[in-house]
């Protein structure tokens, strides 16, 4: 299992425990993190999964592909550090890694 | 006088006005309960339902559409009917249709609609949404009135799913007025009736057939050369019936979330005026009225293990029925529930589309239409009244609701205004 903590909006950091080959999102909803609502299940189709993933935290990550990549730019709050933690796979190198969970999700 | 414990909501005229006291009546037995008749359980609960979208291999979403009607054709044995739905799946009611597939079919299918509703084109249709919404004000401004599903909610919606999938604006006249049935009538024939999606389904067929033979550069010209995931070609009949479901699925339910949030601006000036000052909170007005009434009253499942839902036992065979609507007004999640609070923190949890893969693939679509539709109207029409010769004074209004278990809107809504 990996240690990830989520930023939820108000603020309150909240660390869960995820497994590698699954998703952010997924780590983030079974443990009932504040603010990803995930419609979709994780399509990469709604737009309510959205993190940010800021500074060397970046490097852990994987780009975003195509159909992220589209959906990200159709987001008002779209910037360098956003992603949907729906196609952000969980690897053992995120041991510890810290994303925010965007306050905005419509 | 009500009498709910007997009561037959599937059959039951006194629930289509105003289904919500008996909801709350259910949550008072429990989040989940099994209704006296068809072997249904009700969902009222928000956590003990949200899992039921994301566990396919025990909900089944089957019967997704019209839940315990037309009835099971075969007799639930054992407390594992994985088999025997297998083996009658084509025959249940809307099979094949994308919203009562399971995985991994369902998967497939999904990625041909994704296909068609893509973020760019997304993007685009809202140009024509804010022209389309201005084009039908044009034909009732100078009335000082109009009824919202007729005169603005089904064209409005009809068209800007044409103008999505492409269709040329020389043939939006033929769509125009085509309004699909509405499922799960209560008080009538359950049966399959001819419905004028067909119609749709016969343009859509000649443009995607037109376009395999003689590609074009369009949105259709893409359209006829989507692939699956897997990169196979799917039917021509394949592409049509996703094109068509479109319509089916973002015609009334779309009318009906815009006619109930302009019932609500109606009776209350205020709310209306805080809107128009202040125009950022309207989306937040908007996922308001989807949790407050949710378009679809029910999203079923079919049990196909026996489980567990809340501390309830769920046979094998059960159909569960959540209440989504319900389960957006449970004090657990929501405070203050019954009332419209747009300073609340968590109203994108509402359930309205859905969860999970079967989640509506056409949300951004419905909330960007509703928003551009209030922005249009709130500039044109200085106020919006309820118009009381159709629906009587303050106090005594008389609203008629479309007389089925499946959705929750107005037959009509007629308003008046006067001209900005």
């Amino acid at each position: 299992m990996v240690s990830i903590t989520f930023i939820e909006p108000s603020g309150t950091p909240r660390t869960v425990e995820a497994t590698p080959g699954t998703s952010l999102m997924e780590a983030a909803t079974t443990n009932s993190v504040a603010g990803i609502i995930a419609e979709c299940g994780g399509n990469c189709a709604c737009g309510t999964c959205r993190v940010f993933i800021s500074g060397a935290a970046k490097a852990l990550v994987a780009e975003p592909g195509d159909m992220e990549a589209a959906m990200l730019e159709f987001l008002d709050d779209a910037g360098a550090d956003l992603r949907l933690s729906c196609q952000v796979e969980v690897t053992e190198a995120m041991e510890g890694l810290e994303v925010t969970v965007s306050p905005e999700q419509r | 006088m009500t009498h709910y414990e007997e009561i037959d909501m599937f059959n039951d005229m006194s629930l289509i006005e105003d289904p919500y006291p008996y909801y709350e009546h259910l949550r008072a037995q429990g989040p989940a309960v099994y209704l006296p008749q068809h072997n249904v359980v009700a969902v009222t609960g928000y956590r003990e339902g949200l899992p039921l979208f994301s566990n396919p291999e025990i909900f089944s979403a089957a019967n997704a559409v019209t839940g315990p009607f037309p009835p099971l054709p075969f007799t639930p044995e054992g407390d594992d009917i994985t088999e025997q739905l297998a083996a009658h799946r084509e025959e249940l009611s809307h099979s094949g249709l994308i919203m009562t597939e399971d995985p991994p079919q369902h998967a497939k299918t999904k990625s041909l609609l994704m296909g068609m509703i893509t973020p760019i084109r997304l993007k685009e249709n809202e140009t024509f949404m804010w022209e389309l919404a201005d084009q039908l004000i044009d034909e009732f401004i100078e009335r000082g009135s109009f009824e919202a599903i007729m005169d603005y909610g089904q064209p409005y919606a009809t068209l800007v799913i044409a103008d999505l999938l492409g269709v040329p604006e020389e043939d939006h006249k033929n769509f125009r007025m085509l309004r699909s049935n509405l499922p799960g009538q209560v008080g009538g024939e359950k049966e399959a009736v001819r419905d004028p999606l067909e119609q749709i389904g016969l343009q859509f067929y000649g443009y995607i057939e037109e376009r395999r033979q003689n590609p074009r550069d369009d949105v259709l010209g893409k359209m006829a050369q989507v692939k699956y995931r897997d990169g196979t070609t799917p039917s021509v009949i394949d592409v049509v019936k996703t094109a068509t479901f479109m319509f089916g699925a973002g015609q009334h339910t779309t009318v009906l979330l815009l006619a109930s949030a302009l019932r609500i601006l109606g009776e209350d000036p205020e709310l209306q005026a805080q809107l128009r000052a202040d125009r950022s909170l309207i989306p937040k007005f908007i996922e308001e009225v989807l949790r407050l009434q949710s378009p679809v009253k029910g999203d079923y499942r079919l049990v196909t293990k026996t489980t567990k839902i809340g501390d309830l036992e769920v046979k094998a065979g059960t159909t569960v029925m959540l209440l989504l609507a319900a389960m957006n007004r449970d004090p657990a999640v929501f405070e203050d529930p019954h009332s419209i609070r747009l300073d609340r923190t968590n109203a994108g949890e509402q359930v309205a589309f859905g969860r999970g893969v079967h989640a509506c693939a056409g949300s951004p679509l419905a909330r960007g239409e509703a928003k551009v539709s209030l922005e249009r109207l709130f500039d044109r029409l200085a106020d919006i009244r309820i118009n009381e010769a159709a629906h009587g004074p303050a106090g005594q209004r008389r609203f008629e609701y479309e007389p089925t278990y499946t959705l929750r809107g107005l037959k009509e809504l007629h308003l008046d205004f006067t001209r900005a």
